[in-house]
This record gives structure tokens, sequence and C-alpha cells, in this order.
């Protein structure tokens, strides 16, 4: 570890004190500048009104008053709490079984799986939606030529009932080998010589996934379901463009995300917009409070 | 438990095996299935794309004309688009990966103040709504006159929070503190120690966060949509939006379905490939990551 | 993508030697006016035009050839709702505009009421306005002021599949009430096949609801009076509210591919529509090709002559143009030459605003093939003079078309009726109208 010493020295020494600063300046200026700066522009919107008649004026907190019971946004919140418990427990138990199966090293093929699970990843969302648009297709999908190839019904899955699980299906294409990919890495990185203690007990496989290999990647677990939690309540893209689809079902305030899309783009609303944008937040995080504070007592 | 022999384990041991993969091989059917929807619809004719079977070729096949249209369409805009993608991600995620590799290093090998609260910034971050930040954006780029540039879809991507978090971690485990210290006893300075670092040691987490940051930045579609108003400047998801949109009404002239599924293909084969190719280096990575967070 | 896909003004079917022979005419026209020399390209005006046209760049370049000393460049930033966020994005930001973009008709309040369209009538010669529709040059102007030149308009038609008439011996319908009364008769006949959709269009509503006498909004400066739940709106609203509740027409999402095969092969048997719709069923609609027949909007009273419009484009400038008057002279050219409109015509679908072309006997009897040879810009061109001029757009229209999207999707999918969609929606757009500022009566 000598090599520090060999070529030539840098002209201005940085110290350790001023080091940790001149680090994170890159990072801390783009974090300000397109960031940072972009809040503080985005929250003094929200306490101004534009009016087509009248212009722009100081209202305070009048938007926020607003937004706190307008039943469009609560009812999209509603609709995501619905959601979140549909999609989040598929995609994250299927996402943990897998990693588990693979890291048990009980299958054929496993690099094969590891990387064509997470393949769908690396699709953008506005082409896997409009993919899977196609395949829910209610005449022409695959899906629907199979149910008339065998007479059954043809499956709706833009009706009422349906598009939840619809978009939930998409999202759960998506981000599952993620998670799965995530899971598998924690996995892999506990110390093989648990695994030897473990074998000479002679606990099968399995059960040795689940005592003991399963709680040592409990944080893990937690930290993914943190990040759903706030991706589920981000949900925007699947909605929005799948919309055409499905427009009996899919209104412009389906989702927190949509609402405040439509209000600055359509209704020209931005003030109340950006007041929207900051009260959802306000609600991310708070479940994602509520929800480390759940663990925590769990895992205690 | 410990009477039974070798050869009834080593059994029962292969016939779960063999029901374990045949499991993962229905989800793996699941995984593929729209990505071959694809690649069939991209080897048919607009007909045959509504009156075949979705999910198998036609007789007729088409790929070669379809790879034609889209890349002669509107003096080969597409080929525009992709490199436009190719640009705003690449610059991106090294920029990206490269500012999470000295702020993540600075989190976890120093202690100053006001760490925990930068922290928690940063951290906290990820809970902001794009729609949030895409119209101050707008706002404040048609100020600076950087609206339809390439610079108003970089700079905002270069703030990548989920690196830091990524690269603090990979730096804890994987940088000990006696390498550094053996630095500062020869009388090295700090960012010297850093930049001695092997490539070796730090290639696995950068690795992982630029696959991560360029992935983020290829996908992205929201922000692109609204900054950028001119096509020679798409990138190739809101190009393929646009297309879509005129293919399903029919205005776009010679825009077929088709031809928006061969984009649909051609643009995600670079992705994959980069996946393929830096596998070995990013999944080193999220392992080493993954043990303390 | 919305809804406001409306006129989708294409110019698919254009070929090249066609486009050719109409530029040497254009060529000769230019030559007559004297020799011009080619301008060096820093002396250039360049104008910045907003077109989702296809192939507009080419109908640029047919202007170039005549003013040399003009760059025209034509950007396509999305085609309805796309289109329409990027305009009001930049007028928002203060910069980004282009000089000049194509906007519907409906539109013209929307950005009349942002201040951001420019003037036109200071560069145009006295009486350039005697040469269009009346109700179009009325729909761009405001006493002397100028906001847009009519470039193509959406005289409304029933179009209608004459093979799956014909095969369950029903006749094109000449009032609302034949209509209903088939709809259900094909319903019975043949379940599965429905006469018509009804889709969740605002577009199409507010055309439909247009020929009804429904005038949803006077605008007078800061003032509206908004009547969307009038009693035109609510027997409409029972009218089809009754067809969907017998299940006599289907209501599937307008616009989709899959609507586009529904039409196609005749499970949809018509679609009361405007003149551009071909240039999207041309494409789209392979097996129908040619079994299209055009008839006059069904009436609400049995002989009655009242039709309507839907869509139609106009060429605007923006206030923020440095350069007014070659944007003036190039809208111009779009919209008036008439050579070029007559080509659009008969080769695009694209109906003119020109009372010349519409006078012109030859051209209205022009034969189509996707209409198995019907002249049917005879039916078209008589719509036409049938329309009412007196039917305002809001200064808001996208909030009012997407509370009609929102409220009728809920109507549709079985909560409530349409006519307590209309309700609702008159209440939302009251609420937004006062929170803008207007003074609502």
């Amino acid at each position: 570890m000598t090599r520090f010493l060999a070529g030539h020295r840098p002209r201005v020494i940085i110290g350790k004190k001023i080091a940790p600063y001149v680090l994170l300046l890159p990072f801390v200026l783009v974090f300000v500048a397109f960031l940072i700066v972009p809040m503080i522009y985005a929250f003094n919107l929200s306490l101004h009104k534009t009016a087509l008649v009248g212009g722009t004026r100081f209202v305070g907190f009048d938007n926020y008053a607003r937004a706190f019971v307008d039943p469009n946004f609560w009812s999209g919140v509603w609709l995501l709490v619905r959601f979140g418990f549909i999609q989040m427990p598929i995609m994250l138990s299927l996402a943990l079984a897998f990693a588990l199966i693979l890291d048990s090293g009980l299958v054929y093929a496993r690099g094969l799986f590891r990387i064509a699970f997470f393949l769908p990843y690396a699709v953008p969302a506005v082409i896997a939606t409009l993919m899977w648009g196609y395949i829910y297709g209610p005449a022409y999908g695959p899906l629907a030529q199979i149910a008339a190839f065998l007479s059954l019904p043809k499956p709706d899955f833009f009706s009422e009932n349906a598009i939840l699980g619809s978009i939930a299906n998409i999202t759960i294409w998506e981000y599952t080998g993620y998670n799965m990919i995530i899971y598998f890495a924690a996995l892999q990185a506990i110390p093989a010589d648990l695994e030897e203690a473990s074998k000479m007990d002679g606990a099968s496989a399995f059960t040795y996934a689940v005592r003991v290999k399963l709680p040592m990647i409990v944080p893990m677990i937690i930290v993914t379901i943190m990040f759903s939690i706030i991706g589920t309540l981000q949900l925007f893209s699947e909605p929005y463009l799948i919309t055409n689809l499905a427009r009996s079902v899919i209104n412009s305030h389906f989702t927190p995300n949509y609402y405040a899309y439509t209000l600055a783009f359509t209704a020209q609303q931005y003030n109340y917009s950006a007041a929207i944008s900051f009260v959802l937040g306000a609600v991310v995080a708070v479940f994602s409070y509520a929800f480390m504070l759940a663990s925590n007592r769990g895992t205690r | 438990m410990g009477i039974v022999g070798n050869t009834v384990r080593s059994a029962r041991f292969r016939r779960s095996r063999w029901v374990l993969t045949a499991i993962l091989c229905v989800y793996l059917v699941y995984t593929l299935i729209p990505i071959f929807y694809v690649v069939t619809a991209s080897t048919k004719t607009n007909a045959d794309l509504f009156g075949t079977f979705g999910l198998w070729f036609s007789d007729d096949f088409h790929l070669r004309e379809n790879l034609v249209d889209l890349f002669t369409i509107q003096d080969g805009i597409f080929l525009r688009w992709l490199g436009n993608t190719f640009f705003y991600a690449l610059t991106s995620a090294i920029g990206a990966a490269f500012f999470a590799l000295l702020a993540g290093y600075a989190f976890a090998k120093y202690d100053f103040a006001g760490k925990r609260l930068l922290f928690a910034l940063v951290l906290g971050a990820v809970m902001i709504p794009q729609t949030a930040l895409v119209i101050p954006l707008y706002l404040l780029f048609s100020k600076v006159g950087l609206l339809n540039t390439p610079l108003a879809v970089i700079l905002p991507s270069l703030v990548f929070p989920p690196g830091v978090f990524l690269m603090r971690v990979y730096v804890e485990e994987a940088v000990s503190d006696e390498i550094i210290d053996a630095g500062r006893v020869d009388g090295a300075g700090e960012l010297h120690i850093l930049s001695g670092l092997t490539f070796r040691l730090l290639m696995p987490g950068l690795a992982t966060v630029f696959i991560l940051a360029f992935v983020a930045a290829w996908n992205n579609y929201f922000l692109p949509l609204v900054v950028m108003s001119t096509s020679d400047q798409f990138p190739v998801t809101v190009g393929l939006a646009i297309w879509y949109a005129s293919a399903t009404t029919g205005s776009g002239g010679n825009l077929l379905f088709t031809v928006v599924m061969a984009g649909s293909l051609v643009s995600i084969l670079p992705v994959i490939l980069a996946f393929l190719i830096m596998q070995r280096f990013w999944q080193g990575g999220l392992s080493a990551g993954s043990v303390k967070a | 993508m919305t809804n406001q896909k409306s006129n989708g003004a294409g110019f698919s079917r254009l070929n090249r030697r066609q486009l050719l022979q109409s530029s040497a005419v254009l060529g000769a026209a230019a030559a007559a006016g004297g020799v011009a020399l080619p301008a060096r390209a820093e002396d250039k005006v360049k104008l910045t035009v907003w077109a989702w046209t296809p192939r507009t760049q080419e109908m640029a370049d047919l202007y170039m050839k005549k003013k040399p000393d003009v760059q025209v460049v034509v950007e396509n930033v999305g085609q309805g709702a796309p289109h329409y966020v990027k305009l009001r994005n930049a007028i928002t930001a203060g910069t980004g505009l282009p000089d000049v973009a194509l906007i519907e008709f409906n539109s013209i309040p929307s950005f009349r009421a942002l201040n951001a369209l420019a003037d036109l009538s200071p560069n145009l010669p006295a009486g350039f306005g005697d040469q269009y529709m009346d109700w179009t040059w009325k729909a761009v102007s405001d006493g002397g002021k100028v906001f847009g030149l009519p470039w193509n308009s959406g005289p409304m038609a029933l179009l209608y599949h004459a093979d799956v008439l014909d095969r369950h011996g029903i006749a094109a319908p000449e009032t609302w009430d034949d209509f209903a009364e088939q709809a259900q008769k094909l319903a019975k006949a043949a379940p599965g096949t429905y006469l018509a959709n009804f889709g969740v269009d605002p577009g199409w509503t507010a055309a439909v609801l247009w020929q009804a006498g429904w005038r949803p909004f006077r605008t007078n400066g800061t003032e509206i009076e908004i009547r969307i739940n009038d009693g035109i709106a609510k027997n409409w609203a029972n009218y089809w509210q009754g067809l969907i509740d017998a299940k006599a027409v289907d209501t599937k999402p307008a616009w989709t591919t899959e609507w586009f095969a529904a039409l196609d092969n005749g499970t949809y048997a018509s679609w009361v529509t405007a003149a551009w719709a071909p240039i999207l069923m041309e494409q789209a609609m392979k097996k129908s090709f040619g079994k299209w027949r055009a008839a006059p909007m069904p009436q609400w009273q049995k002989g009655g002559k009242v039709a309507s419009n839907w869509g139609g484009t106009v060429f605007s400038a923006f206030t923020t143009t440095p350069n007014l008057k070659a944007a003036t002279d190039f809208a111009a050219f779009m919209s008036a030459d008439p050579q070029a409109a007559r080509f659009w015509l008969t080769e695009v679908f694209l109906f003119p605003v020109l009372t010349e072309l519409v006078d012109d006997k030859n051209l209205m009897g022009h034969k189509y093939d996707f209409y198995g040879g019907q002249p049917v810009n005879e039916v078209f061109a008589e719509a036409l003079s049938q329309v009412d001029p007196s039917f305002e757009f809001a200064p808001f229209q996208d909030y009012v078309n997407l509370q009609i999207e929102d409220h009728f999707a809920q109507a549709i999918a079985g909560h409530g009726t349409l006519a307590d969609a209309f309700d609702r929606i008159q209440d939302a757009v009251v609420a937004y109208a006062g929170d803008q500022g207007y003074t609502v009566k």
C-alpha cells in the first residue's frame, strides 16, 4: 500500500477537515440547483394564484387548505392504498421467493433466470405500457384471441373491476426482477460459513433459507417496502399512458400525480398543482414514517 | 435427521430441483411474453398484426421492411432519437456516478458538521414526486435559455440520490480505513488517496450506480417530454410515444403500428446488451452494497 | 393524446408527382411576379411553425420556392393535447413559442384568453376575409382583428357502412328518431353489431350538441354565461342514455386501434363524423375501403336542415413573433392559396374554407374511391352552409373537455346518467370559471 508515494504529488494538498466538503461540492451543487431551488420555486408557486382574469396574487396557504379537503385528491390516494395492498405483497413475495430459490442453488440455469427476470427493468415504462396495452386488447390482443379459441368469454382488462389489476400486473412485471436482484445480492452477501454450519445440522436447504437466511435480510426487505410505498404513491406513467385504452375508468384524477399533472397542464392551475404535489409529498412522508414505526416495533 | 443417508437426500434434492426450476420457468414465460410479442409484431405487416395470432409469427415475414421503414421515415429521425437517448443517458450516468462516488466516499469516510442533516436531505429527496419538479424546472430553464437543449435533460439527471446512498454503503464495506490511513501516513493528500484507490476496488460500486443511473436516464420520459420541443432533440421514449399516437389516429402518413413495434424492439436492445455485458460488475456492487442496507 | 385528434389533417395520400405538379404551378406564379434572387442565409427571415400534420414541411417548401428570402421550419411537437400543452407551457414561460402554429377552431378562445394570439389584420389586404365561408371567418375574427386564418373545416355527415345496412335492410336514418329505431333494430337482428358507438369524446359531443341548438357559453370580456346543463343538453343526454340502457349502441373508448378495427369490420355500422374522418379511416380500414357512404346528419326535426362542424384548423401567429409580417404572409399562403386547397381536398379530404372552392361544382363533384365513387363533397358542402355560426367555445375549453370526459366516463361506467353528468359538469365549470376570475352569469 505504498503506491501513494509513487508518482507525482499534487501541488495542493487538501486536508482531512475540508476534504469532505470538497468531495461533496459537485453533488451538492447539482442537488441544490436542480432539486432544492426548483422545490423552493414550486413552494413559492403554491403560495400564489394565477387566474386567467386578474393575474397573479399572493394567497398564503389557501391552496393547501383547498387541497386538504379536495375529494379528487383523496380518492386518488385511496385508490393507491388499495393498489398497494394488491401489488406490493405479490411483487415483493415473488421477488423474495425467487431470490431464495436462486440463492439456494436448487435450480438449473441460475444465471439465465437471474438475468431474464431482471430484463423488464430495462424496458422503459412507455414501451412496457404500450406492449401490455396491446396484449390486453379486447378484440385483437393475444389473450382475447386465446379466449376466443377456447370459446371462453373475452376478458375485459379495462373494466372498472379489472383496471387496478391490469395496471398492477404491468408494474409487477416491471419491478419484480429488480427487487429480486436486490434480495439476491443481500442473500449472497451472507457469509458462507453459516451455510456450512447449518448443513452439518442436516436442515434442508429450504428450511435453512427461511429460518436462517431470511431473517438476515429483513433490513433489506424493509428498505424495498419503503421504496415500493414511495413508488406506489407516485404512480403516474402507467395509468397515464394507458388512459386512451381505458377512458371510461381512468379519469383525470386517477392518481394524485395524475391529478397534479392535469391541473398543471390541462387546467392551467400551476399554483394549485404545486400545492397538491407538496401535500402528496407529505402523504408519502407520513406513510413512510408510519411504516418505519411499525417495522421498528415488529423487529424489536 | 442425522441418520438420513446421503442417497435419500440427493434424490429429494433432485426432485425439488426440478420442481423449483419448473416454477421459475413459468415466471420466465410471463417475463418474456411481452418482449416476445414485440418481436413477433415487428416481423408482421400491419394487417397481420391484427389478423393473425399475436404470439406467433405470420407467414409474411416483414421484419426487414419494418426496419427499413423505421430508419427511413421522416428522414431517419429514429436514428437521431436513439443517438440523443444514448448521449443523454451516457453523459447523465457518467456524471451522476462520478458525483455519487465523491459524495458517497465523503459520507462513508469522514465526519463533518451537518453530515446527518445532509444525508437525511439526500434520502428525503426520493419522496419528491417528479411532477412537482418538472414544472418549476421548466420555468427556471426558460429563464436561462436552456429549454430544448440537451442540458435541460442532462443537468437534472445528474442528481441521483440513490447513487449517493449506494456508494456510501459500498465504500464503507469495500474500502478499509487501513488503506486510507496508510495513505495519510505516507503524506498523501485526501483527494490523492481517493484517486489512488484501485480501479478494482471501486469498480463494482461505480458500475452499479452507473447502470442504475443509465437505466433511469434511458427510460426518462416525462422530463424530456416537457422540456424538449423540437423532434431533433427528442429521446426515443418521447419520439415513440408521439409515433404511437400518430399511428393510432392514422394521421401519421406511413407510420404503422408495426414500425412502432420495431422501434420499441430496437430501443430496448441496447439496454439489455448493456446489462448483459456489465452484469459481472453491477451484481458484485449490489451484493457489497446490500450488507449494511 | 386525448380527444383533440379531431381534425388530424394528414397528407398521407399525397404523392410526390402530384406535389411536384402543384409546385410547378406555384413556381410559375412566382416567376410571373418577377425574378427572385436567392437570398443569403443570414438575410433570411426564419419562421418556426408547429403543426402535427405530416408532410407540412413539403407544403412549406412550396412556399419557400415562392418566397426565397423566408426559411420555414416545421416542427411536430405532438398531436392534440401534447401540442396544446407545449404551446401553453411556452406561453407561461414567456419563451419558446413558435412564430406560427396550427390550432383548432375550438382552441381559439382559449389562446385569446391568454393574450397569446397576434392580430394579423395589419398585414392583410382589405376584404381578405370575404373569400372565406362566413362562420369560419367569424370564428377567427373579432371586430377588425384577426387571430388566425382558417385552413380547413369539419362539416359533419353520417358516414355509414353500406354493406352492413343493406344486409339488414336498414336505410340511412334521416332523423335522430329513425336513428334510434334502427339502432335498436340492428342490435336485435345482429347481436354484437351496432349502428354506432357512443365513446367518450368531448370534441364530438360539442359538435353534435351544436347541431341540437346547445349554446353553452357566451363570453363578453370577463363576463361569461354558462348553460351547460340546459334543456337541450338534458334531452340529448336522455336520448343517448336510452340507447345505452337498451344496449342499442356500444360504449367502447373511441380512437383506439380496436375501435378503428370495429368500424372496419362492420361491428359499428356508422359514425356521425366530419369531412376529415377518411384521413384517419382510409389507412386503418382496408376491408371496408370503398364501402362507406355519406348521408346528411340525422335531424332533430323531420325535414330539418341543420348541420354542424367538428374540428377544422387555423394558422395563428403569436404575439411573441418578431416577424409578424412574414408569419402573416405564410399563414395567408397556407390558408388561402386556392391551388393548394383544391389539392388537399381531392387528395387528402381536407375540406376547404374558401367560398370559391365550396361553390365550385366541378370540385364538389369529385368522386372518391374511399366512398365507392360517391361525390361526397356535395353532402359536406351543403352541411357547411347549414352550420349555425352562433356557437361559442369556452375560453378554457380544455378544462370543459376534461370535465366532459371524466363525467361521461362515469355515466358510461354505470354511475349515474348522462343527464346527471351534465349537472356535475356545469357545477365544475362554473366553479372553475369563478376561480379563474370570470364573472359567471
